[in-house]
C-alpha cells in the first residue's frame, strides 16, 4: 500500500518541481514593479525618516548631515516649546472631537436610513463631501463661517450676534473640527449601513415578540451586533483625524489664530518646508506616528475587553 | 419593527442631515454667480441677483483653468492606469501563483497600508530632490537644480503603486476558479498570457472600483502637489491652483471666482462618481469588511 503511494507520488513531485520553479520566476516578474516601488518610495523614505529624526541637518547637502542623538526629541517634547501644548493637545482634541461627532452622527443616520426607501439615494447624499476636494470643502465652509456668511446670516435672523468662527481663538478649533466631522460622516455611513444589513431580521422579530420597544432594540441588538463595523469606523477615523491637516491649511492658512488650530502634522510640514528644520520636523513625525500607534492599540484593547465582558 | 410603515422620525433625521450635507454645496453654487457688491455684504443673501457667467469667464482667464485642467488630467490618468496595471499584476501573483515568500510579501503589502503618508512626506521630497540623473543631478543625485521636483513626474511617481490596490485585487482574484487557469495552461498559455487574456477580463468589476477610488483620490490630491508646485507653479493642478488664487486678488471679488473654479473642478468627479457610485460604494464597503 505504502509503496504504491510512493511510486505514484514520486513522478508527480518530479514533474511539479520545475513547474513550481517557473511559476516562482513568473510570480516575481509580476511583483517586480510593485516591489521596486516599495523599495524606493516606502522602505528607503522610512529609513531616511528615522535617520533624520536623530540628526541635525539644514539645507540640502547630504554631506553636512550630523548625528544629534535624541536632541530633536527632547526639543520637540520639552514643555517650553509649542509642540506638546497647544499643538499635540489640539491634534487630540481635533481627532477626538471629529470622531465623536462623525461616529455618533453616522450611527444615527445609518440606523435611520436602514428604515427608509431609496437607501442608495440617501447614502450618496451623505457621501458627497468625500468626493469633493478639500479645497472646495475648506473654502465653502470658510465662506459660510464669515461674518457675512450663511451661518452667521441664520444666527442673525434668529437674533443672535455674529460669531467669529475662524477669527476667535476659542471658536477656531471647534469650527474646523465640525467641518472635518461633516466631511467624514459619509464614509462611516456606508460601512455602517453594510453592517446593519448583516443583522438578521429574526433578532428584531424575536425581540418584538418579547415586547421590546425600538429604543431597547437599538441598544440591545443593533449596537452590540454593529460592533465590528463600528470598531473599524472608529479606528480608521481616528487614524485619519490625527494626521489630517489639509483642511486646516485651506481654512486657516497658518494654523491660526496664534496656533489655535495648529496640529502636529501641520507643524511638521511647516518646520520642514518653511524653516528647513528637517531633524525637528522628522522627530515630530515620529512622535505623531507613535501617538497614532498607541491610540490604535488602545482602541483594539478596549474593544477586546468589552467583548469579553459581554460574551 | 425594523421596517415601520411610516418611520417619521427616521425621515426627519435623514432629511435634516441631508440638508446639512447639501447646503454647503448649494452655497458654493450660488456664490459662484454673485457679482461685485453682492458677496461679503450683511445681511447675507442666499440667492445671487442674476445667474450670469462672468465669474466663470473670469475663472478661466485669471486661473488659467485650461492649464490646471491639463495637469490634473495627466496626473490623474497616469496614476490610475499605473495603479490598475501594477495592482492586477501583483494581485495575480499573490492570489494564484505558488512561490517562495508569498505569505511574507503579502504580509508586507498589508503592512504598507499602515504607514501614514505624513511620515514619508519629508524623506520622499528629499529623495525626489536628490534623484540621480534628473534635473541636472549627477549619478549620486548631487549638484542639480531641483532634481525630479521640476517635472510632472514628481506628482505621479510617488502614487504609481498602491498597497490597498494590490490587496483589493488579490482578495478578488483568490475567488476566481482555478480550473479556468488550468485550462488556459493546458491550451499552452504562459503566465503572462493567462494574466492578460483570462484573468484581466474577469476582474472588470473590481478594476472599476479601484480605478474610481484612485481617480477621485488623485483628482483631489492636495498636500503633495502643493509642496512640489510651490517652487514651480507650472506644475499646479486644479485644487492647488484654485486655492493659491486667493492670495493676489481683492478678497470680496476673489471668493465668487474661486467658487466658480471649484464648481468647474468638482463637476468631473461628481459626474464620474454618480455614474459609477455603485462600484465606489462597494469598494469602501469591501475595504471596511475584510
Amino acid at each position: 500500500m505504502t509503496t504504491a503511494v510512493q511510486v505514484r507520488a514520486a513522478p508527480m513531485a518530479a514533474a511539479r518541481r520545475p513547474r513550481l520553479h517557473r511559476e516562482g520566476r513568473a510570480a516575481y516578474l509580476f511583483l517586480a514593479p510593485s516591489l521596486l516601488f516599495f523599495c524606493v518610495f516606502l522602505i528607503l523614505p522610512f529609513i531616511f525618516a528615522v535617520v533624520l529624526a536623530f540628526s541635525d541637518w539644514g539645507g540640502f547637502d547630504l554631506g553636512t548631515i550630523q548625528w544629534a542623538g535624541v536632541k530633536n526629541f527632547s526639543d520637540v517634547l520639552s514643555f517650553d516649546g509649542a509642540f506638546v501644548k497647544p499643538i499635540l493637545v489640539n491634534t487630540l482634541l481635533f481627532a477626538f472631537g471629529s470622531v465623536l461627532m462623525a461616529t455618533a452622527g453616522s450611527v444615527l443616520v445609518a440606523y435611520c436610513i436602514d428604515q427608509l426607501r431609496f437607501q442608495g439615494f440617501w447614502r450618496v447624499l451623505y457621501f458627497l463631501p468625500v468626493v469633493a476636494t478639500v479645497v472646495a470643502i475648506g473654502n465653502v465652509w470658510k465662506m459660510m463661517y464669515q461674518p457675512a456668511g450663511l451661518i452667521n446670516g441664520i444666527l442673525n435672523k434668529l437674533g443672535v450676534n455674529s460669531i467669529g468662527f475662524l477669527s476667535d481663538a476659542s471658536y477656531a478649533l471647534p469650527s474646523v473640527t465640525v467641518v472635518h466631522a461633516w466631511a467624514s460622516i459619509g464614509g462611516a455611513v456606508l460601512i455602517l449601513t453594510a453592517g446593519l444589513k448583516a443583522i438578521p431580521d429574526m433578532y428584531y422579530e424575536a425581540a418584538e415578540v418579547d415586547g421590546a420597544n425600538s429604543w431597547h432594540m437599538f441598544w440591545k441588538i443593533t449596537l452590540p451586533l454593529l460592533r465590528p463595523s463600528l470598531l473599524f469606523v472608529l479606528i480608521t477615523q481616528f487614524i485619519g483625524g490625527l494626521q489630517s491637516f489639509a483642511l486646516i491649511i485651506v481654512m486657516t492658512g497658518d494654523g491660526g489664530p496664534v496656533n489655535a488650530t495648529n496640529v502636529a502634522a501641520f507643524e511638521m510640514y511647516q518646520q520642514a518646508f518653511k524653516f528647513g528644520a528637517w531633524g525637528t520636523a522628522s522627530a515630530m513625525a515620529m512622535v505623531l506616528f507613535v501617538v497614532i500607534f498607541v491610540i490604535t492599540l488602545l482602541q483594539l484593547w478596549i474593544a477586546r475587553r468589552r467583548g469579553e465582558e459581554t460574551s | 419593527m425594523r421596517h415601520r410603515r411610516f418611520p417619521w422620525f427616521s425621515y426627519l433625521v435623514v432629511i435634516l442631515g441631508g440638508v446639512a450635507m447639501v447646503m454647503p454645496f448649494l452655497d458654493m453654487l450660488m456664490s459662484s454667480f454673485k457679482g461685485a457688491g453682492e458677496y461679503g455684504v450683511i445681511p447675507y443673501q442666499f440667492l445671487p441677483k442674476s445667474f450670469g457667467l462672468d465669474n466663470y469667464r473670469e475663472a478661466f482667464s485669471q486661473l488659467e483653468l485650461g492649464r490646471l485642467f491639463r495637469n490634473s488630467v495627466i496626473v490623474t490618468v497616469s496614476v490610475t492606469v499605473s495603479v490598475l496595471v501594477t495592482s492586477s499584476m501583483a494581485g495575480y501573483a499573490l492570489a494564484k501563483l505558488r512561490f517562495r515568500g508569498r505569505s511574507v510579501i503579502f504580509r508586507f503589502i498589508l503592512a504598507t497600508m499602515m504607514l501614514p503618508p505624513f511620515l514619508l512626506l519629508i524623506p520622499t521630497f528629499l529623495i525626489m530632490l536628490n534623484w540621480p540623473l534628473a534635473g541636472g543631478n549627477d549619478i549620486l543625485g548631487r549638484g542639480g537644480d531641483g532634481g525630479l521636483t521640476t517635472s510632472l513626474l514628481a506628482l505621479i511617481l510617488p502614487f504609481t503603486v498602491s498597497g490597498f490596490g494590490i490587496f483589493l485585487m488579490r482578495q478578488f482574484m483568490v475567488s476566481l476558479p482555478d480550473e479556468m487557469l488550468e485550462a488556459a495552461k493546458i491550451d499552452g498559455a504562459n503566465q503572462w498570457q493567462t494574466w492578460r487574456l483570462i484573468v484581466l477580463p474577469q476582474t472588470k468589476p473590481v478594476a472599476i472600483t479601484l480605478g474610481l477610488i484612485t481617480f477621485i483620490g488623485m483628482w483631489n490630491e492636495y498636500i503633495w502637489t502643493l509642496l512640489i508646485s510651490s517652487s514651480d507653479p507650472s506644475l499646479q493642478t486644479l485644487p492647488v491652483g484654485i486655492q493659491l488664487l486667493q492670495s493676489f486678488l481683492d478678497p470680496d471679488r476673489t471668493m465668487p471666482i474661486v467658487m466658480a473654479g471649484l464648481v468647474i473642478s468638482t463637476l468631473p468627479v461628481l459626474v464620474v462618481f454618480l455614474l459609477f457610485q455603485k462600484y465606489y460604494v462597494r469598494g469602501v464597503v469591501l475595504s471596511g469588511l475584510k
